[in-house]
């Protein structure tokens, strides 16, 4: 490769403008690793410093059992992937309509969604939690169920599928569907054939994003779900923190950057389809 | 395709029909039921009692804490929002330049969005501890500050120090938007004005901002209603203390329903806050036809 020499400059300047804002960003992971990785006498001597006298990785064992993350992790993941696939599955048909057909009432549907984007679930919390308590099942109803908050993790994430899957769906070119009628091919039958196989990429970055934000709610779980057994990982961690005398931060750093850190790598590799399916989704 | 739309009308409404009931289903009972709550005398167990029409709502306003709320809750909105805007603005014009290293720029300013809230609040809390917190510690090795801040413990510390990690939480989100805008802006028009001798200055003012305004409006627009809505920051990083200093009517209306037991203002003041977005938002869309005839 040759290198450009007005690039490189401009490559410098734009480092350089950047590098504050990059700072701030990456202050926090370096928190949370060096915390994670500090022997706990290490964490509380005053003055403190950054780097740890040794690297101690059983901090991540110890976590494990003093935060029951392997119970909290199965919960999160139970949660996060039963409620992505809900959503995804009611948002496709949504997605294509709008990207397929002029109809009366888009208008409506598109303000629709902007307000269910409105009324976050903190919001109707208290409403949220009514509803929980009415709804019989098995023994209770469904405070501290993990249904309650797989259906209303669902029902919150449909706007964001919705904008993002529609705007990729309306990259795919209709002609292939309209040469596919041409051949015989019925219009349901082509929709499943030709159009919903080339919309598989989109369905599954939309999965991911709506997967993650699953993953990273609170409010939800911190109100409808009662017992430790059934809480997920941010509350989890949580409940390590908040009103406790003493906090083991070291133990907490570990949970944290454990929680984080296959989050983050996903979305880091994914992040470039947000650009794309967002802004335009939103925007048109 | 207007053809099929025509021949077969209900196609589309059965399309998008289950997205709209489940989405409906899980709002519509919860706001009837706030609605209910906040005409009634709830018991702080929840038992509902009588009807006491507007009695919850004037309670919450003749409570000093809430005007106090609702004056910070307006300060942290235009404050984040605003923030965000001003960073990500310049942000999104030099992630949109072609330089080396990009993808690895644009993959570390997208990291805050994959972080939950709560984990960012909870890691903000521990290095902003007075004695052993990271950011006490580097501004003194740095020769900032001569001796520790009490940064959370401080009515006057606290709530800046929200704000700032509330502009960092959201400026992910925002920096996409106005990528996305710019990847849709075409790059010949900044060449014919180059021609014409315009400045950098000048081409930003009279190209790169027209163009951008219907990305800025959205993003100030999806962020005012995430920001005014935004609960974990503030909850995780200081419960509204010290005395009350830092809550915003989220987690007021939490603490109320959920910890001091007055559930019946709690859900007044859902209703407040919610039509407070409803305006908002109303005004946004009244703008919005105009907006994308040009989009």
């Amino acid at each position: 490769m040759v290198l450009d020499k007005t690039k490189l400059r401009r490559s410098l300047i734009c480092w350089v403008a950047l590098s504050p804002l990059l700072l701030v960003i990456i202050f926090p992971f370096a928190v949370m690793f060096f915390t994670a990785v500090k022997p706990p006498e290490e964490v509380f001597t005053y003055p403190a410093r950054w780097w740890p006298s040794h690297f101690r990785w059983a901090n991540f064992a110890d976590m494990w059992q003093a935060a029951k993350f392997g119970v909290a992790l199965k919960n999160s993941l139970i949660v996060s992937l039963s409620s992505t696939l809900l959503a995804i599955a009611v948002s496709i048909p949504a997605a294509y309509a709008l990207a397929r057909f002029p109809f009366r009432g888009k208008g409506f549907y598109r303000q629709f969604l902007l307000v269910t984007q409105m009324l976050s679930p903190i919001l109707l919390v208290l409403g949220l939690f009514r509803l929980a308590s009415m709804i019989p099942y098995g023994d209770g109803n469904l405070v501290d169920s993990h249904i309650g908050v797989i259906v209303a993790y669902a029902a919150f994430n449909i706007a964001f599928a919705v904008w993002m899957m529609s705007s990729y769906f309306a990259t795919i070119p209709r002609d292939l569907e309209e040469s596919a009628w041409l051949e015989g091919c019925g219009k349901i039958r082509a929709v499943f054939k030709v159009f919903l196989p080339l919309a598989v990429p989109a369905m599954v970055v939309t999965a991911i994003f709506t997967f993650i934000n699953a993953w990273n709610e609170f409010a939800v779980v911190y109100t409808l779900i009662r017992s430790e057994e059934n809480k997920t990982l941010t509350v989890q961690i949580t409940d390590l923190v908040a009103g406790r005398y003493t906090v083991e931060w070291h133990l907490v750093m570990a949970a944290t950057l454990a929680a984080t850190l296959p989050v983050s790598i996903l979305f880091a590799w994914l992040q470039r389809f947000l650009v794309k399916g967002l802004a335009l989704g939103a925007v048109k | 395709m207007t053809q099929s739309a025509s021949s077969r009308p209900m196609m589309p409404w059965l399309l998008i029909m289950p997205s709209f009931a489940l989405a409906l289903f899980i709002i519509s009972y919860p706001f009837f039921n706030i609605v209910f709550q906040s005409v009634h005398d709830v018991s702080r167990f929840g038992m509902i009692r009588d009807f006491n029409g507007l009695t919850n709502f004037l309670k919450v306003m003749a409570d000093p804490v809430f005007m106090d709320v609702l004056r910070r809750t307006l300060i942290w909105t235009v404050s984040v929002v605003g923030g965000t805007v001003l960073v990500s603005v310049p942000v999104a014009l030099i992630l949109h330049q072609d330089f080396y290293g990009r993808g690895i720029a644009r993959t570390v300013v997208m990291l805050p969005w994959s972080v939950s809230l709560t984990m960012t609040a909870i890691v903000w809390r521990w290095a902003f501890n007075d004695e052993y917190g990271m950011v006490n510690v580097t501004l003194q090795k740095l020769g900032i500050i001569s001796g520790p801040i009490h940064w959370l413990a401080t009515a006057e510390w606290a709530f800046p120090v929200e704000i700032m990690v509330g502009i960092l939480v959201s400026v992910p989100f925002t920096v996409t938007i106005f990528l996305g805008g710019l990847s849709s802006v075409p790059g010949d028009i900044y060449e014919a004005a180059r021609i014409d001798g315009a400045t950098p200055w000048q081409m930003f003012r009279k190209l790169t901002l027209p163009l951008l305004r219907p990305f800025i409006n959205m993003a100030i627009v999806l962020n005012v209603i995430y920001v005014f809505n935004s609960f974990p920051i503030i909850w995780v990083m200081t419960q509204g203390g010290p005395s009350n200093s830092t809550h915003i009517l989220v987690t007021y209306l939490y603490e109320l329903g959920f910890r001091l037991g007055r559930p019946g203002e709690a859900a007044a003041i859902s209703l407040v806050m919610l039509s407070m977005l409803m305006i908002f938002t109303g005004l946004y869309i009244r703008m919005q036809p105009k907006e994308s005839g040009e989009a």
